[in-house]
Parts: C-alpha cells; structure tokens; sequence
C-alpha cells in the first residue's frame, strides 16, 4: 500500500526531456531519497509532485487522489508541502509571520495559528527567533524556517529539496537531526539530497536519476553500489 | 504584521483631530483642505488594498475613481437617480471591471501589472472623452446639486468634512482587518513570494483578483462622493494617469501596505500642493510651474530620508528611542 505513488511521469522542456517515465512509490511512514548528478531531473520531479509543473505524461496520486493538474495550492491543501532548493523566506515578514502562512491553512484563527507557530519554531529550533525579520535569519536558520513553514500546512508527505544544500558544515548534523526526528514521530517523507553520506544514512529507500530517467530504486547500500548509479556519478571506469 | 507603528493609538488621534476640527474652524479654504485629504487619503487607501496589501501595484487606479464619478453624473443628470445608488451602480460596476482585469492580467508580476493597468484606464478615458452622446465627451458634465442628504447635496462644507471622515475611516478600518485576518496574511505572503505562498497553501490567483475586485470597487465610492462634492466630471481629469499617480503616490509617501500611511501621504501631497500653489502659483509667467519643482524635491527628499515610507520611519524613530518598548502588539518585530 502506497501513500504516495508517481507512475510514469515525463516532462519536456523544448527538445530537452527532463523526466522520462519516472515511477515509483512511497509508502506510509517511509523516508525516501532521491539522488542523481546534477541535471538528472530531480527538482523537475519535485515540481511536478508539487503542482508547478503540468508533466506532459504519467501522473501522481495521493493516497488514490489524482493530483497532476490541479494547482500547487491545491495539492498542498490536499497535503503535500515542500521546501524550495533556492530558499524562498517572505523576507519582509518577521519569522513567526512566516510560519503563520502555512497555520492558515489549515485554521481560520489567526491567534491559533500564531500558538501553532510558535510551537513549530521550537521544534525546528528557531523559538528564540520568532519575533526577527525572516531576512536577518542565516542559511541554516532559513533552512528550518521553510521545514517550520511547510510543517505548519499538515503535510502528508513533505518533499524536502536539497536540506544540507548551501549550508556550513557545522549546521548540517542539527539539520540531519531534525529531518530524522521528524520521520520517526512518523511523517512520510521524499528527500532530494546531494551529500551522499547524509542521505545514506537517513533514507529507507533510495530512488536514482540520470538523464531524466530512473536508473535504480532500493535499499540505500544496494543502490549506492548499484554498477548504473557508479557509473552516473564517477564515470565508467570506476564501474566495475 | 511588521509594517504599521503598532495599534491604532495614532489613527485615533489622528481621526479624532479631523473630528474635531470643523468644530471651531469655519474658513472654507481649511474645511476644503481637510475635505480632500480625507478623501484622497481614502482614495489612496483603496489603492492601497490592492497596491499595498496584495502587491498589485495599479497605475490605472484613476479608472475606477473614475467609473464612480461619471455614476454619479450619469445617473444624476439623465435619470435623476440619487448618488446613493449611483454610488452602489459605480462600485459594481467597478467590481466587474476589477475583476476582468484581475483575471487577464492574473499572471502579469510587477512593472508588467501597472502597465496592463494604465492601458486598462486609458481604455477608459478614450471612451469617456469620445463617446459624446453619453458623457458628452471631453467638455465633461456638470452634477447636479440638490441640496438634502438623499440627493448628496450639501451647503455646509463641515457636513462634507465628516462625510468624508466616515469614508475615511471605513477605509482605515478596512486596511486593519487586512493587516490582521487570515487573508491580510495570506496576501502580504503572496505579495512577498506568490509560488512560497502558492507551496503553502495559499490561493494566491484568486485572492489577488479579490484584492484587485475590491480595491477598485473602493475606488469608485470615493470617485462618486469626490464628483458629488466637486460637481463637475471631466474624463481627462477623472481617467488620468496623473490622478492614478496620486494614489500610489500617497501611500508610497506615507507608507505602502500599512493602514495610516495613505492618509499621511495624502497629508503631506495635499498640503504641499495647495500651500505652494497658493504662494508660488501666480507669480510671473516665467515661473508659473515653480511649485511643481519645489513640490518635486520635496518628494524626492521623503523618498531619500524615508524610502519605505512615513509610517515605517516614524515606527523606527520611535524604535530608536532608549526608552523601554512595549512587545504586546501581537506580531511587532524588532
């Protein structure tokens, strides 16, 4: 049984094919990976799972629900929230303000959404930074504000787009921390990652692109040592 | 949200001083300038709605102040119809127009918005100047004035004063609900980051043609209640860019997307206007435009020293001051 099932996804940009048949699925409670080199159509994927981005086939399903061509609104109403890989606070809000966004969602009190919040800023680890403005917040900071931010639309399945991404490295274990915290109180999640060890180490399952394609979908150590996925990465004479 | 002085302790105040006012002043040339700023601040607070809150910046607004104004001469001189509901005839018809524009120019972002906006009102003026045998074109009509409340006749310029200062603080009171609501904060989220706020959950297509549809429908209350208290339309007046300027104009002076700053904006324009015109305005031919220069670097040094506005400056003057800071006001940041 699959909450989340992507099956034959393809999306075209001019001559340029960025996802070719892409499907899988993730099940209830499950951490899933996506890796690939860069240009292997994984933030392609996670605008098309996100609604932002009609595919030109296939479709995606939550928990049985079509939700290829319905708005990126809608799709999140229904509950899938995302992280951009390119942070995207709403700078000139102050930071509990940000957080409040994703509350009204799913309340109509703004005085709940402001305890729901708040509440989710202690979680991430952003409580004593509530009252700044969200464009005085580092990196790192910004990083777990979008999480507190998607968090607060009471996803299903959040997709997180590159967490470690552009992050010093003394803020990636913290990160890491949080994402595994928040899969074993028991949110499903779909993880872009670059940084092999982090996402080796975190995910259930793995799902490899290249070229648009899905070259391999399993257990971490068996998808890192998958002969495709080596030769995706390095090149084909490491391959062996 | 972040952007006001934090309560309503300075609307208060400040409307409680235009409430006042007409009480022991009589001379006309003060009530006349208490009148418009309370209805240009009105004015650029319907702006404001759209401008300010949900990001939409029009510079086409003047065609919805417009639509208000001619309901009234239209309704007024052909079918002898009250401004009351001429004034309800302009807002919808406002609302629809809003709402058309709204939806064609959904996916337009920034400069592109406002220049489909002025294209818009141009649309406007053109009928409105060509289409004599309805608005008797560019000679403009002459309102009827009927004396009585029905009619929206008065001699008494204190019974416009405190007409306007209701419209006026309807309107303040209508920029407050945005500031605090669940949509004020879906709205300042959409005007940050429309696909952030789209990711959230947010409606943004259709609260910004809601944004837009209500804005104009503002608009055009005022544009009736100014025809009604001026008593003459002329469509290169009512359809111009230039009065679409003044909108934004004001509530980019005194602060975009908070609830006060159009009306000091409307203030410091309105003040600045007739007090440099009355003491610059007649003088030789050769320096007949001079206070257009004085009343242009006067702008430019707000827009140096304030460049967020009046209200955001005042709010951090205050903030400066050593003297303890109150952190009740829910959602004030540092």
């Amino acid at each position: 049984m699959s909450l989340l099932t992507v099956s034959g996804i393809s999306k075209h940009f001019g001559g340029i094919t960025a996802n070719r048949d892409i499907s899988f699925e993730v099940a209830p409670g499950e951490l899933v990976g996506i890796i690939g080199p860069n240009g292997s159509g994984k933030s392609t994927l996670f605008e098309v799972i996100s609604g932002f981005y009609r595919p030109d086939g296939g479709e995606v399903r939550l928990d049985g629900q079509r939700l290829t061509g319905l708005s990126p609104d809608r799709v999140c109403r229904l509950g899938i929230a995302r992280t951009f890989q390119k942070l995207r606070p709403f700078a000139g809000m102050s930071v509990v303000d940000n957080v409040m966004v994703g509350a009204l969602t799913r309340t109509r009190d703004v005085r709940h959404a402001r305890a729901r919040a708040l509440g989710l800023l202690d979680r991430v680890g952003l409580g004593d930074k509530a009252y700044a403005h969200a464009r005085t917040l580092s990196t790192g900071q910004r990083k777990r504000l979008e999480l507190a931010r998607a968090l607060a639309t009471e996803p299903r399945v959040l997709l997180l787009d590159e967490v470690t991404g552009g992050v010093d490295q003394r803020s990636i274990p913290g990160l890491v921390q949080l994402v595994r915290e928040l899969h074993r109180d028991g949110l499903t999640l779909l993880v872009i990652e670059h940084n092999m060890r982090v996402i080796t180490a975190v995910a259930q399952r793995i799902v490899a692109l290249y070229l648009g394609e899905k070259i391999a979908d399993g257990a971490p150590d068996a998808v890192t040592r998958d002969r495709r996925v080596v030769e995706a990465y390095l090149g084909q004479a490491y391959a062996q | 949200m972040t952007r006001g002085l934090g309560g309503v302790g300075p609307a208060v105040a400040l409307f409680g001083f235009a409430a006042i006012v007409p009480l022991f002043v009589r001379d006309a040339f003060f009530l006349d300038g208490l009148i418009l700023i309370l209805l240009w601040g009105a004015a650029a607070s319907a702006w404001n709605v759209a401008g300010g809150y949900a990001g939409q910046i029009s510079l086409g607004h003047s065609m919805f102040f417009g639509l208000g104004a001619y309901s009234a001469a239209l309704l007024g001189t052909k079918w002898n119809v009250s401004p009351w509901i001429a004034l309800v005839v302009g807002a919808a018809l406002a609302t629809t127009v809003g709402f058309v524009i709204g939806f064609l120019s959904n996916r337009l972002r920034g400069p592109y918005f406002g220049l489909a906006t002025i294209a818009f009102s141009q649309v406007f003026l053109i009928a409105g100047s060509r289409w004599r045998g309805f608005t008797s074109g560019s000679e403009g009509i002459a309102v009827p004035f009927r004396p009585g409340f029905w009619t929206l006749g008065f001699v008494d310029k204190r019974a416009w004063a405190y007409l306007m200062l209701v419209l006026a603080i309807g309107l303040y009171l209508i920029q407050l609900y945005l500031e605090r609501s669940r949509r004020g904060y879906q709205l300042a989220a959409v005007r940050e980051d429309e696909d952030a706020a789209l990711s959230l959950g947010v409606p943004a297509r259709r609260l910004k043609v809601a944004a837009i549809a209500v804005s104009a429908a503002l608009a055009s209350i005022c544009g009736t209640l100014w025809a009604q208290y001026v008593g003459f339309v002329d469509p290169f007046y009512v359809f111009s860019v230039d009065l679409s300027v003044r909108f934004a104009l004001a509530a980019v002076t005194g602060g975009i997307g908070t609830a006060l700053g159009p009306f000091l904006g409307a203030a410091l324009i309105t003040v600045l206007e007739t007090s440099l015109r009355a003491r610059f305005g007649g003088i030789a031919a050769g320096l007949v435009g001079i206070y257009l220069i004085i009343y242009g670097v006067a702008l430019i040094l707000v827009m140096r020293f304030a460049p967020q506005g009046l209200v955001p400056w005042l709010a951090s003057l205050r903030r400066r001051r050593p003297a303890p800071r109150a952190t009740g006001t829910a959602g004030a940041a540092p």
